[in-house]
């Protein structure tokens, strides 16, 4: 027969243990979910609704026309994306066949629940907010979109105002606007105050941090989720790293679990509080992994981000 | 990088280098054996300009520019790009264009010389767009279906286009027959250096003799 052992809490250790929680419950969400095991998730648009923080952008990379075969490879990576707990797939009517290639691999493998679709109208495309979006949703085989951003700011007064009245009608959930490269910050951020919108997606990653200044902070202070493009800066961070076989630092590993470069880059991204996620986009499902791997605990926290830039700058 | 200078030539590129190269050699695949009747035309093509027989040789490509039109950009590449639909409306008005200096004769250059060092740069290019362009894909690794032919894919067309002009056209028709050639090779130069592939320094050599052949041509006394 086993002993039976008994475990007596003293006073000191109960007074601790309080503490502990009363001070575990002060913290902010996101360091609570710095230590959340699995793919982190967060809250967005001032809702109680949460997304995956890493997401998955189609600029270039599913754009394939209607080839079978590059059909087939794309459905594999979105397959990977949502098996590691993705959620949002961002594309646009100016990525080419990027929409038919989503909804023929959406179509080959079902629509999950997890999927957050967003998509984008952009006056080049021809058609009215409404239309764009109508033949978009037919495109990616879907019923609704969870959000619909205007594309670069294109005629942005026409189709928010438009987007808007979608929202209210209840044929898009969300809606947004997008910049990229650093352009037009001011306008942004004059939509972002005087605008009713629930995201703006962003260049933002280790070396292109402008959207620090202002535009994060004001979305922190008004609840607009942010999204996060060009996370490796178009490829050429990941490029620029590899070409000049620059170590990964290993108090990176220490610090938050950094095992690749993917991880290095995204982690440094998803942990900005104001950040709701990132989207990288990939043709290759190993990369789809390993992107999906940098959701994960642990994220760096503040010292850890500044230490990730002095890393990056000296090299 | 607060302004657009921040783009990058690739950032106007919307797609992969591996979807481009599919798309060229699922034109091949597509389209074989076309290849052969192509590159006979082209052959008869370039024996006609140099038999004196201008207008006829300016008519037998017409056709392929319609096809290329059609075939590569409005069903294939424009699925990819945007733009690809008003390439190849460009390209459609080539293949009018030179229907409509065919039967009316005008600018031809009637008695063409291969001494002639513009017509000699000419017959080169026309040479180089029809045998030595099918050769570079399979010679560099790549499959036979991967081989750029004139009549089926954009490059090949042009590049042989602005040899054939060369030998067959004079002084202002000259000029406005090349435009639409010319201006495809700085987009598809552009478009090979975006995606990394050394193709784009064939198609800008190729771009910038022709351009010394079309200035010569044109200030040069005809004989």
């Amino acid at each position: 027969m086993k002993p039976h052992i008994k475990h007596r809490i003293t006073r000191r250790q109960s007074l601790t243990l309080i503490g502990a929680t009363l001070a575990a419950m002060t913290l902010p969400t996101a360091s609570l979910l710095a230590n959340a095991v699995g793919m982190q998730q967060k809250a967005f648009a001032g809702t109680d609704k949460k997304l995956p923080v890493i997401g998955m952008g189609t600029w270039r990379t599913f754009n394939v026309g209607s080839d079978p075969e590059l059909l087939d490879a794309r459905t594999e990576v979105v397959k990977a994306f949502f098996e590691h707990g993705g959620g949002l797939i961002d594309s646009s009517p100016m990525y080419g066949s990027a929409p038919d290639v989503m909804g023929y691999a959406l179509q080959q493998l079902g629509t999950p629940e997890s999927l957050f679709a967003a998509e984008k109208v952009w006056s080049p495309a021809g058609g009215s907010a409404r239309e764009q979006v109508a033949e978009l949703k037919e495109r990616w085989k879907v019923e609704q979109f969870d959000l619909v951003q205007v594309h670069n700011l294109t005629d942005w007064r026409e189709h928010l105002a438009a987007l808007q009245e979608m929202k209210a009608e209840g044929t898009i959930r969300h809606v947004g606007i997008t910049t990229s490269h650093g352009c037009r910050h001011s306008e942004i951020e004059q939509i972002m105050t005087s605008e009713d919108i629930d995201f703006v997606q962003l260049t933002y990653n280790i070396t292109h941090r402008e959207a620090e200044n202002r535009l994060l902070p004001l979305a922190e202070e008004r609840g607009i989720g942010i999204i996060a493009n060009r996370p490796y800066d178009g490829g050429s961070l990941i490029k620029n790293l590899k070409r000049r076989n620059a170590p990964l630092p290993e108090w990176a590993n220490e610090e938050c679990g950094c095992t690749t470069w993917a991880d290095f880059l995204l982690k440094f991204i998803v942990s900005h509080p104001a950040l709701t996620c990132a989207i990288p986009a990939t043709t290759q499902v190993e990369h789809m992994r390993e992107n999906m791997r940098a959701g994960h605990s642990p994220m760096p926290l503040a010292n850890a981000r500044q230490r990730m830039i002095a890393y990056i700058e000296s090299l | 990088m607060n302004e657009w200078t921040s783009y990058q030539l690739q950032d106007f590129i919307p797609f992969t280098a591996e979807v481009y190269f599919r798309l060229l050699e699922r034109m091949g695949e597509t389209f074989w054996p076309l290849h052969l009747l192509t590159l006979g035309l082209g052959a008869a093509t370039l024996a006609l300009a140099l038999k004196n027989r201008p207008r006829t040789a300016c008519l037998l490509p017409a056709p392929l520019w319609a096809f290329v039109a059609v075939a590569f950009f409005l069903q294939r590449y424009a699925e990819l790009n945007w733009a690809g639909g008003y390439v190849g409306y460009a390209f459609i008005a080539q293949a009018v264009l030179l229907v409509v200096m065919a039967l009316t004769g005008w600018g031809m250059d009637n008695a063409p010389r291969a001494t002639n060092p513009p017509v000699a740069t000419g017959i080169t290019i026309t040479l180089f767009g029809l045998i030595i362009m099918p050769l570079m894909a399979p010679l560099s690794g790549g499959s036979w279906h991967q081989a750029e032919v004139f009549g089926i894919h954009a490059d090949p067309t042009a590049v042989t286009t602005l040899g054939l002009v060369l030998i067959i056209l004079r002084g202002f028709a000259l000029w406005i027959a090349a435009i639409i050639p010319a201006l495809w090779l700085v987009v598809s130069g552009l478009t090979l250096q975006a995606l990394d592939s050394t193709g784009s320094v064939v198609l800008f050599a190729v771009l910038a003799i022709t351009l010394v052949g079309l200035v010569w041509k044109s200030i040069k006394p005809k004989r």
